[in-house]
């Protein structure tokens, strides 16, 4: 093993250890914000009783009346030991790892696309800009980019749901409604069957099962909401590649490369985009973890059941054990993705070293 | 480039017309009356510092693009100021407890040019009155963080240390929780109004700025006439802020303007989701009121349209003064 892997694998380590202290920051933080919630969560688990004596009795068992730090206390252990609640308002008695096993995929399906298409569209568009500054080519890019970067996701989202799903007769909110696919059915029936064993991923169920209706199906409802996704971190990622790429053509060691007789697309992939890259690769690994939020209002706006839209159901009800969890799991995305980034940096620049 | 063409036809002017030499005579007039000097130097002088103060920076900063942007940010900032002589409609008649007699989602007519929303609120005086709302979302946010961001950002790279030490751990911790989510978990704590939520905004927006201003100051840091004024004695908040912040703080200006696009944009979601405060006519609020009623388009189209161009017109302006004062900096 050379001594640059051995660094490495020390750094990662290092980082992994780091990442404790702030979970446990992060924890407490969802703490306090439960604490201060301006729901009262118990008078939702109780329901509609009045009785002054069952209210007491349920607060007394689920430790109201505690001191604080035996709830703080007993909040840290039950996370660790896995304990992270049961859902009470918008998915009623499912534990929230459940929840999480059964929302994440959803959202992973609709990023998933947006995540691997557009880095790869994205540096090209920023590439063409930069090489063809100040023509028409870049005048057309940045009018889109800007646009996208301009334009907020949800107005984006809702435009697109106006004028393909209301305008047009074909689509119906966000699919093709043709009788001979036998889609926009309510009913359609799962492709898992009774006791089988589902990713959660509709997509990867559908072909492991072989439902192409349902796949066909799947397909047509991501079309909308995943055009959202791509067009509005297309644009960041275009800008971001433009300027970096304008920067470095400018450099002393493009002009001796062109002097020194290189084709001229050797020096713009080669020479000037792999220095190029760095910050635009930092946008793509650490936006993804951001996209969550953005994610957020494309699920609201065409009614796509994943992390984003239950996140807004259970703040909207209160649900402060699955607000806690779908929190704390959404540090732990962007953390280790933070550290995936680093990670990656040294594969993307060989000259950064840890 | 620019700079040596300058001086190029500055000295052509020179040399296409000498200064005829009027003797003894012009010298004894200069010597002898106060401030009298040949008129044709004069002309001449005049001239040249005409070319000279067509200085580079504002030469590359009045592009196409960045006009578009200042217009657009001035058309809304006319909106802004003029409010209550463009509409006849109070921003009592057009917000939350006020019910008016018209019919809600009505079709545009001549009452109502851009038609009815919710309750039968006349939607151009909200979009109106929402331009005052929208510019204070701009502003006030982006003006407490940058400002907090600087304070925390020096602090934290002038003493290093401990401090630092602590200062960029809150911030790592900062950067792990999803600010927006937070934002709408805490606004309805905070009572929901307009100036808690946008204080909440500016305040969570902090540690990034810090994180950038700490980076900025740390290059600054190294220059030889910071160590020469801590080696001549100079007390440190002078240091921090009269020898360095200065010269670190012409990015901080810049990322001002993008800034103020993102915050436009932060909290007309904040207020599509419902969080915003129903006291104040708001484009976000009014999408809001629209996303349900698909058949009156115009509820939605409108307002979505002045939150584009307010952002748009900020992300202009903020990417021209970029490419004019620093284009290697990457916002």
């Amino acid at each position: 093993m050379t001594r640059q892997a051995q660094n490495m694998i020390k750094y990662v380590l290092k980082r992994i250890v780091l990442m404790i202290p702030i979970l446990i920051a992060v924890l407490i933080f969802t703490w306090l914000l439960s604490h201060m919630m301006s729901v009262n969560p118990f008078l939702n688990k109780i329901g509609a009783t009045r009785d002054r004596e069952t209210i007491e009795r349920v607060l007394r068992e689920s430790g109201y009346y505690d001191p604080w730090y035996v709830q703080l206390g007993i909040y840290l252990r039950d996370f660790f030991t896995g304990n992270w609640g049961e859902s009470f308002v918008i998915m009623d008695g499912k534990t929230v790892f459940q929840i999480i096993a059964l929302i994440f995929p959803r959202t992973l399906e609709l990023m998933f696309i947006s995540i691997i298409v557009v880095p790869i569209i994205a540096i090209k568009l920023g590439v063409v800009s930069a090489t063809n500054k100040n023509k028409p080519k870049d005048s057309l890019i940045r009018g889109v980019a800007i646009i996208g970067a301009g334009l907020p996701i949800f107005y984006i989202a809702a435009l697109t749901q106006l004028f393909v799903g209301l305008s047009l007769e074909q689509f119906t909110y966000g699919l093709i409604d043709l009788e001979i696919l036998g889609t926009n059915n309510f009913s359609l029936p799962k492709p898992v069957p009774f006791g089988g064993v589902g990713t959660g991923f509709r997509i990867i169920d559908s072909i492991l099962y072989n439902d192409p209706i349902y796949l066909f199906d799947t397909i047509l409802h991501l079309l909308l909401p995943v055009f959202c996704m791509i067009f509005v971190s297309l644009s960041g990622i275009t800008r971001q590649t433009r300027s970096s790429m304008l920067d470095v053509l400018d450099q002393d060691y493009i002009r001796t490369a062109r002097a020194k007789g290189v084709q001229e697309n050797k020096v713009i992939n080669k020479h000037a985009l792999r220095n190029a890259i760095l910050p635009t690769s930092h946008m793509v690994i650490a936006g993804t973890a951001g996209a969550l939020t953005g994610s957020l209002f494309v699920e609201m706006i065409f009614n796509y059941t994943g992390f984003g839209y239950y996140m807004l159901m259970a703040i909207y009800g209160g649900d402060y054990f699955v607000i806690n969890g779908l929190l704390v799991f959404s540090a732990i995305i962007v953390i280790s993705g933070t550290l995936v980034a680093d990670v990656a940096y040294t594969i993307i620049d060989p000259r950064i070293i840890y | 480039m620019t700079k040596m063409t300058s001086t190029l036809e500055s000295s052509k002017i020179y040399e296409e017309q000498p200064i005829e030499k009027k003797g003894i005579k012009g010298l004894l007039k200069f010597y002898l009356i106060p401030g009298w000097r040949n008129p044709q130097f004069k002309a001449r002088e005049y001239e040249i510092g005409k070319l000279k103060s067509k200085r580079r920076m504002f030469r590359r900063l009045i592009t196409p693009l960045t006009i578009t942007g200042i217009v657009m940010i001035l058309f809304i900032v006319f909106m802004a100021v003029y409010s209550p002589w463009l509409t006849p409609y109070n921003l009592e008649q057009v917000t939350r407890p006020y019910h008016p007699p018209d019919l809600s989602y009505d079709v545009p007519s001549a009452i109502h040019p851009l038609g009815t929303t919710k309750y039968g609120y006349d939607l151009l005086a909200r979009i109106i009155w929402g331009a005052r709302t929208a510019i204070t979302a701009a502003a006030l946010p982006v003006i407490i963080g940058t400002l907090g961001g600087i304070a925390l950002g020096t602090f934290s790279a002038y003493f290093g240390g401990k401090v630092d030490a602590v200062i960029m751990r809150f911030c790592d911790f900062w950067f792990a929780l999803p600010t927006f989510i937070i934002i709408l978990i805490i606004s309805p704590m905070v009572g929901r109004d307009l100036y808690n939520i946008l204080l909440l905004y500016g305040l969570f927006g902090i540690p990034g700025s810090a994180r950038w201003v700490r980076a900025l100051v740390l290059q600054v840091r190294q220059n030889v006439y910071v160590r020469a004024a801590i080696t001549g004695g100079a007390e440190k908040f002078k240091v921090m802020f009269k020898h360095i912040l200065p010269n670190a703080i012409s990015p901080v200006i810049i990322g001002f303007f993008g800034g103020m696009g993102a915050a436009i944009l932060g909290f007309a979601g904040i207020a599509f989701l419902g969080m915003g405060d129903q006291s104040y006519a708001d484009w976000g609020t009014d999408i809001n009121f629209g996303i349900g009623h698909l058949g009156a388009y115009w509820t939605i189209v409108w307002p979505g349209l002045f939150i584009s161009i307010a952002a748009i017109g900020f992300m202009l302006i903020g990417d021209g003064l970029r490419d004019a004062l620093d284009p290697r900096l990457q916002i």
